[in-house]
């Protein structure tokens, strides 16, 4: 029986660090890969590659600002409007709900983060689109495809990863504290913003954090609201305009018709490529400030 | 334990690729306007002869090129002509197209538009509209309303026969910023959502209830595109539909070319809104 054990164990330790290394070498296979492809663009156009205004591949032309623009911006609109959303349901179903009612909402808001992506785009197609419209309709848009569309589905779509990670977070305040600021007289939401809130924040800022990394990476269901409108550098980057005209994501572009046609151009190719590897940069760099939150948190900080 | 472990993985890493070995599907890639009628006749295989056939529109015509090119598909659908540029990318490959029908590209408006008046536009106005010189319908005889222009995306082949009509080549077409569509379905739902707005799409999916297609003024002529002109080839942007394959069609994709060269297949061109090639105007051709 002890024997049986030990060897289990063991190949628990082979198989997770044989698992482990497998998605280490992916990662850094991809990492390679995404590098090697894109070399042509860097070569050509270099920095401009990255600060360039215009994309127009039929003369090779490369420049992706406006889509990292795009992608900052559909991604603002949606941490808007999930963070506070989904940080104060959290709030709700933590000390506000009896365990059961919490464990029931927080089941059914999880289910909504399984619905495929694609489902979500047409929902977004069906009943954003007008709403959109008649929400900015003192800018005046010229369809419902625009980067507000793109951002408010986003944010439908992070909502139940923003507020589970959230509600894991708060209910992770051990009952002690509570207690005891209840004990010193704080009355129950002193006790949630003053004790719970601060105890929690870094599980808090990396559930926002880990929603940001999904809106950052999502293709299908903007795609189909965004207008993929290529080289929409905003006049002014500040104001509303820009976020009521159709725009053009790092992903929206992958998810389009020219990473299909551009095999046979090395060039084209590298510049498509080179998109994957600044997304990969990007979302690579929140995912792991978000990590690092979460892993401040178990430390105890 | 650990054996069995191995075993399992060994075996689980095999089977897959076994199976695949004994029944390759036929990969076809391509153009949204000629897929629903080879998903239909990938039906009857499936029945008649337990053919596994894969229908992907992944990137439209060039997109379907490409993969034949690169060997990701054994069939590309295809809506415009071949070009010196498929070839051009990939030189090894033998390329061979089967006419299967004909289409033409409409230029279809929303109905504001249409009722505001636009029944007929010229090359002039279009280049126009195109490169975003007319802002507004009124400006050249429409309703006050701003014009929505949304682009085929590169490599449709609707986009292409497009531009090479409008401008000699695709090449030629001037470097424009429109809010793009890809996919028939996405261009007619967008088309019909959107006051005030115009795209190119395939003539049999403009209905004329909540999209329609206008006629094209050339020459002091004036073409809409309907069955007759698009069979004749009087409507200016006629297109082949074709189903293009590396070397002559084989196995699977021969009975699929077959089956839609013979009067069955050519009954699904029609129902789906597209003209039939008849007699010797079908078949092959290089």
């Amino acid at each position: 029986m002890r024997e049986g054990r030990h060897r289990r164990l063991e190949l628990t330790r082979v198989a997770s660090l044989g698992f482990t290394a497998f998605a280490a070498l992916a990662f850094l296979g991809m990492l390679v890969l995404f590098t090697v492809e894109s070399l042509p663009v860097w070569r050509q156009a270099g920095l401009g590659y990255l600060f360039g205004k215009r994309w127009f591949f039929r003369v090779h032309e490369f420049g992706i600002l406006p889509m990292v623009y795009g992608t900052l911006a559909v991604s603002a609109v949606a941490l808007l409007v999930a963070a506070p959303l989904g940080v104060g349901t959290a709030f709700f179903t933590v000390e506000v709900l009896p365990r059961r009612a919490r464990l029931a909402v927080k089941t059914a808001v999880e289910l909504l983060a399984g619905i495929p992506s694609v489902i979500y785009g047409l929902l977004g197609v069906l009943l954003l689109r007008d709403f959109v419209v008649r929400l900015l309709a003192h800018w005046d848009p010229l369809s419902g495809d625009t980067l507000m569309t793109g951002g408010l589905l986003l944010a439908v779509m992070i909502l139940p990863t923003v507020m589970t990670l959230a509600d894991d977070a708060l209910s992770g305040v051990s009952a002690a504290q509570r207690t005891a600021a209840r004990a010193l007289g704080l009355t129950r939401a002193e006790t949630a913003l003053r004790v719970a809130a601060r105890q929690a924040f870094p599980g808090l800022a990396s559930a926002v954090l880990l929603g940001l990394g999904r809106a950052l990476g999502e293709t299908i269901a903007v795609f189909l609201v965004i207008g993929r409108q290529d080289n929409q550098w905003p006049k002014r980057l500040l104001s509303m305009e820009p976020l009521a005209s159709a725009g053009q994501t790092l992903t929206t572009k992958l998810g389009g018709s020219e990473t299909f046609i551009s095999y046979g151009d090395p060039l084209h190719w590298g510049a498509v490529m080179g998109l994957a590897l600044v997304l990969f940069a990007v979302v690579g760099v929140v995912s792991v400030a978000g990590a690092r939150l979460a892993l401040r948190e178990g430390g105890g900080a | 334990m650990l054996r069995a472990w191995k075993l399992l993985l060994i075996a689980s890493s095999i089977l897959p690729a076994a199976t695949l070995a004994a029944a390759p599907p036929l990969r076809v890639n391509g153009s949204t306007t000629i897929n629903p009628v080879v998903v239909e006749a990938s039906e009857i295989l499936r029945k008649e002869h337990g053919l596994v056939i894969q229908v992907d529109t992944q990137g439209g015509s060039s997109g379907g090129m490409a993969a034949l090119g690169e060997g990701r598909a054994e069939m590309a659908m295809v809506s415009r002509p071949l070009i010196d540029e498929d070839r051009a990318h990939y030189p090894k490959a033998r390329f061979e197209a089967t006419r299967i029908g004909l289409d033409g590209v409409a230029l279809v408006v929303s109905r504001d538009v249409w009722q505001g008046g636009i029944r007929t536009l010229t090359k002039a106005q279009l280049r126009g509209l195109y490169e975003g010189k007319v802002k507004n319908w009124k400006e050249i005889g429409g309703p006050d309303r701003r014009v929505v222009f949304f682009n085929k995306e590169a490599g449709r082949g609707t986009w292409e026969v497009f531009a090479r009509w409008l401008y000699g080549d695709p090449k030629a077409a001037p470097l424009v910023n429109l809010p793009e569509v890809g996919s028939n379905e996405e261009g007619r739902s967008k088309v019909t959502a959107t006051p005030g707005s115009i795209s190119q799409l395939s003539a049999a999916w403009a209905d004329g209830q909540h999209i329609f297609a206008v006629g094209i003024q050339d020459g002091g002529r004036t073409v809409s595109p309907t069955p007759a002109a698009i069979l004749d080839g009087s409507y200016p942007l006629t297109r082949p539909l074709m189903l293009v394959t590396n070397g002559s069609p084989q196995g699977a994709a021969k009975l699929l070319v077959d089956l839609l060269l013979s009067p069955r297949g050519q009954a699904l061109v029609r129902k789906n809104g597209y003209e039939p090639v008849t007699g010797t105007a079908g078949g092959r051709a290089k």
